[in-house]
């Protein structure tokens, strides 16, 4: 509210009051955030720590947070068991793909279930949810068997082709489009404007925060994606992070510290989109002028 | 809308029979292609190059270079068959091969746990390899440790070559026994030397506790007999690991917990954690720990395990098998051999601990015997001199589930030993029907 | 003021939607129908499918493991949601504040969101332990005994919960916080002209215009949540003797553990049915409660 504050000459005036309140009110706010954000930045210390630490020293209870020594000898190990630098092209591929595909078609169709009124909407809309409802391991059998006649069992395709489109993402999107005030698209369709522009031109960049923020959900869901890739992928020159990690899991021991160091290996790019996701949400308030 | 989805269903609804039929029907014809023309191809003889699929859980993560070695020595002795190696996690390997199997295209060659082989071998999913067995000349089944050979065959057919076996011996820790002055285990003992044994080493106070023993199914059906007991009765068609005996080996399993036993539901490899940090006397566990063992800070033994009225030692067996839609089933039957019992795949198995390939060869085990820890090493082959493989039937999960949430509610106090057992034996019969 | 009818709109329409509806329709719906056709046999995916008709849906019927599934399916969804939604809300008004540092933040809450659930559930084991946990340590210096959480059935499910509810805070925020972050400052600066406070700002105008994000989030989580698995299977395989049992677990436990993917592939389907009926449930109660712009 700072910045509302200072647009605003009515409130915020710098009476002593209402200083303090701010004061206050923005103290609790922090303390509160790093209480709660120290509780969910734990688990990812302990799993970097962990990716640092022996084999076997982890086991030992209580488990330490400061490794010693350091052991950094973990993701070379990994590196040297598995093509790991494959897995990570791999995975990045797949869910860059996946991601571009999912936003676009995800856009399209929310506005098509937001903006355009046809026969049989709100049905057809009910059927996209209704795909979220069914659990993969009953569909997985006919997915693989339709991709056996396709000839792409084994395949960059087979990987990507199940995720080209996303009901989540295009009833998050509808919701967003439903939300922005309308003013604007119906002053551009006045101005002659088809769907296309207005589209592209007025609800894409007016969504933006809610487009990055499918674009990220996106990206983690494909990035983690773990059962279908595992089925229909055979050769390690195909797979991807996930599933080439899962191999780190023995029968009858697990060794922590390396699956740790793959763990840690995959959060990190996801990681890095969120951060640069993060950017176009927070962004998306600066658009100014709906008054239009 | 709906012509569109109806067609779809249609297609689909097609597919999926197709895909299973063309899946599982096979495998008379398939078998009775490979006896006519017999034989493994000699390793001499010009043909077309073959590429067989082998798809493995026992090999990741710690393996991985070892079974390449098996298969570089096998690819050059068989120029013209290349073996492409899939493997998974043991979680995932049967969610994927069932999913390959149902759908037609499973692996030429695949790796099956003895309890879940049966139901593969009754569905018709597997090679039947005993034509192929019969027509290779040098072949000579006694190369195999008999049992282990043995267990693979049903209907007089051998489905699968016995590729590892594996036991569970008594491991302790001996440094626990000194500074407690307790004699260490050794053959003669019975479940009331481990008890008396585990009452003495109990530290409460420095977390030291006596023994561990996962309480489970596989854990109950042998201490079951140990106890004299049997599982199913002799025509296999009703439960009997309720009565007395049963009733007495779940509660020696039960009994021991919270007193010299820590509670049971445990996070992943905690009994191996207490065991490593020295605050564990004895854990009864397999042998493919040793290598995971090796260096801890303290000097640890094994010994056969405790009998109660008999001496009774799991054997856990994998076979290697084939698919009954392979194409080609006389390379399987040669990669099949070459991995199981060649000189060069033992070797590289003993060599690397990689379980214990299932060879009667004794003298192929020296260089796995000379290793320490432990000194006893020769308690893995003692064991085998009683061994009881699981009960097995075609439901095997589900039994085993069963049986194990049974043992579960028995030790959480929400039935009795007997009301669990009665319970669970109720449910295993009606698996029987 | 458009045309919305003729050619072109048509052509709009199937513009807009084939890139999505075709691929859905065969690689999401073709299965699903053809998973209603498994449920109509028994099928151990080894041998040959054996058609039975409906005996796969009777015997679910009288099924108690199923029963006691769907029972702490049920439990396990009133304890989370409330948990996730207030949570998640207050986080995410809480990082709505521009102030300094709140970046840093954001990333701290997403990062369950995306670590995997077997570090998340082993972490939780570890923090739950009956004995040597950090929970039970610290619930100990306040002298309270602490429960054997996932080791007792009665606190099983309260484990789960309590796991879940943090790993998906992160998720529940980041869409809050987008629905926020799109209401114009406008509305906000006109309410202060108006002289409202910070709570009739909230009152009339946040939470107003973040209704179609919470039924977003509403609609979401009930799916996804009514199908809970992952950290069911990673944390507790149902047990102890049962307690944390949940539909999807037994569906995937038939199909791929018991050998029974028809009598899986039926379970499914009564399941879904039940889910689709929650949902239009959700869709016809919107229009009391979900402002549109």
């Amino acid at each position: 509210m700072v910045e509302l504050a200072r647009a605003n000459p009515l409130i915020g005036t710098g009476t002593r009051k209402v200083r303090w309140g701010r004061l206050v009110s923005r103290t609790v706010i922090y303390a509160a955030l790093t209480a709660g954000g120290l509780a969910m930045i734990f688990p990812f210390l302990w799993m970097l720590s962990t990716s640092f630490q022996s084999a076997g020293a982890l086991l030992v209870p209580p488990p330490q947070l400061i490794p010693s020594p350091i052991e950094l000898g973990n993701y070379a190990e990994i590196a040297s068991a598995f093509p790991l630098w494959r897995f990570l092209a791999n995975s990045l591929g797949v869910a860059a793909v996946a991601t571009t595909l999912q936003v676009a078609t995800s856009a399209m169709a929310g506005y098509a279930f937001a903006r355009l009124r046809f026969r049989g909407r709100d049905a057809l809309f009910l059927l996209y949810i209704a795909t979220l409802m069914v659990p993969l391991q009953v569909t997985i059998l006919p997915l693989f068997v339709e991709m056996k006649y396709l000839g792409l069992v084994d395949s960059y395709g087979a990987l990507v082709l199940p995720s080209i489109a996303s009901a989540f993402g295009t009833f998050l999107l509808r919701q967003a489009f439903l939300g922005l005030p309308r003013e604007l698209e119906e002053a551009a369709f006045m101005d002659g404007a088809g769907h296309l522009t207005v589209f592209r031109r007025i609800v894409l960049p007016l969504a933006m925060p809610a487009i990055a923020t499918l674009a990220v959900f996106s990206f983690v869901a494909s990035w983690n994606s773990f059962l279908w890739p595992l089925i229909i992928v055979n050769s390690p020159d195909l797979m991807t992070l996930p599933v080439g990690l899962s191999n780190l899991q023995g029968r009858y021991a697990t060794a922590w510290n390396l699956l740790m160091a793959g763990s840690t290996v995959a959060v990190v790019p996801i990681l890095i989109v969120y951060v640069i996701g993060q950017k176009y949400v927070i962004r998306g308030v600066t658009l100014s002028g709906l008054k239009g | 809308m709906r012509p569109v989805s109806r067609a779809l269903a249609a297609i689909a609804a097609t597919a999926i029979v197709v895909g299973a039929c063309s899946g599982a029907t096979s495998s008379p014809s398939a078998s009775a292609e490979a006896s006519p023309s017999g034989g493994a191809p000699s390793p001499s003889a010009p043909a077309e190059p073959v590429t067989l699929t082998y798809f493995t859980f026992s090999a990741a993560p710690d393996h991985l270079a070892d079974l390449d070695a098996i298969v570089q020595a096998f690819e050059q002795k068989y120029p013209n068959i290349s073996i492409e190696v899939q493997t998974a996690a043991y979680t995932d390997y049967f969610t994927k091969l069932q999913t390959q199997v149902a759908s037609g295209s499973a692996p030429d060659t695949f790796e099956l746990n003895y309890e879940n082989s049966v139901a593969y071998a009754s569905s018709g999913a597997l090679l039947d390899l005993t034509p192929l067995a019969a027509a290779d000349t040098d072949f000579d089944a006694s190369v195999y440790y008999p049992k282990a050979y043995e267990v693979f065959q049903a209907d007089g057919r051998q489905f699968g070559v016995p590729e590892q076996f594996s036991d569970v011996l008594l491991f302790y820790n001996k440094d626990l026994f000194d500074a407690a002055d307790v004699d260490y285990p050794d053959a003669s003992w019975t479940w009331e030397d481990e008890r008396a044994a585990a009452e003495q080493l109990t530290d409460a106070a420095n977390g030291v506790w006596g023994h561990y023993q996962p309480i489970q199914f596989f854990e109950f059906y042998k201490v079951l007999a140990q106890n004299g007991g049997s599982f199913f009765s002799a025509d296999g068609t009703k439960s009997t690991f309720n009565d007395a005996k049963g009733v007495e080996a779940a509660n020696w399993l039960i009994g021991k917990l919270d007193k010299t036993m820590p509670s049971d539901a445990f996070g992943p490899d905690q009994d191996s954690a207490l065991f490593k940090s020295g605050k564990l006397a004895m854990w009864h566990t397999g042998i493919w720990l040793f290598p995971a063992l090796a260096d801890v800070p303290f000097a640890w033994d094994v010994s056969v395990e405790p009998g109660n009225v008999r001496k009774a030692h799991h054997f856990f067996a994998n076979a290697v098998v084939a698919s009954a839609t392979t194409a080609h089933p006389e390379e399987a039957w040669a990669w099949l051999r070459f991995l199981t019992s060649s000189e060069e795949a033992v070797t590289v198995r003993v060599n690397a601990s990689w379980e214990l390939a299932a060879v009667a060869d004794q003298s192929l085990f020296e260089p796995y015997l000379s290793q320490t820890p432990p000194d006893n090493r020769e308690a893995v082959f003692d064991a085998l001199a009683d061994i009881v493989t699981p009960p097995v039937i075609e439901q095997q999960s589900q039994m085993q589930d069963i049986v194990s949430q049974a043992l579960e509610k028995a030790r959480l106090g929400q039935l009795s030993v007997e009301e669990a057992l009665n319970e669970a034996a109720a449910q295993v019969d009606a698996l029987l029907q | 003021m458009v045309g919305q009818r003729g050619w072109s709109y048509r052509g709009v329409v199937v513009l807009f939607l084939a890139p999505s509806l075709i691929p859905l329709l065969l690689f999401t719906v073709g299965p699903m129908v053809a998973a209603a056709g498994l449920s109509l046999v028994r099928w151990n995916l080894l041998k040959p499918p054996e058609f039975i008709g409906l005996d796969n849906y009777v015997r679910l019927v009288g099924d108690a493991n199923f029963r006691a599934a769907v029972i702490n399916t049920i439990a396990y969804v009133a304890g989370y949601l409330p948990l996730v939604f207030v949570g998640g809300m207050l986080i995410a008004l809480a990082l709505n504040e521009r102030l300094r540092g709140l970046a840093i933040f954001r990333t701290a809450y997403f990062l369950p969101v995306v670590t995997s659930w077997v570090v998340v559930a082993l972490m939780w084991r570890w923090l739950l332990d009956p004995g040597a946990g950090v929970v039970n340590h610290a619930l100990g210096l306040v002298g309270i005994d602490g429960p054997g959480w996932y080791n007792d059935p009665a606190w099983a499910m309260p484990s789960v919960i309590i796991a879940s509810a943090w790993k998906d805070l992160g998720f529940v925020m980041v869409i809050l916080l987008a629905g926020l972050q799109s209401i114009p400052d406008e509305y906000y600066e006109a309410a202060s002209v108006d002289g409202a406070g910070r709570w009739t700002r909230f009152r009339h105008i946040t939470l107003p215009l973040l209704t179609p994000s919470l039924f977003f989030v509403l609609v979401i989580s009930l799916i996804n949540n009514l199908q809970v698995f992952d950290q069911v299977w990673v944390m507790t395989r149902g047990g102890p003797a049962g307690a944390t049992s949940v539909v999807v677990e037994q569906i995937v436990t038939n199909a791929f553990s018991y050998g029974q993917m028809g009598y899986a592939a039926a379970m499914s389907w009564l399941f879904f049915v039940v889910l689709l009926g929650i949902t239009m449930v959700q869709f016809r109660l919107q229009r009391r409660w979900v402002t549109y712009g």
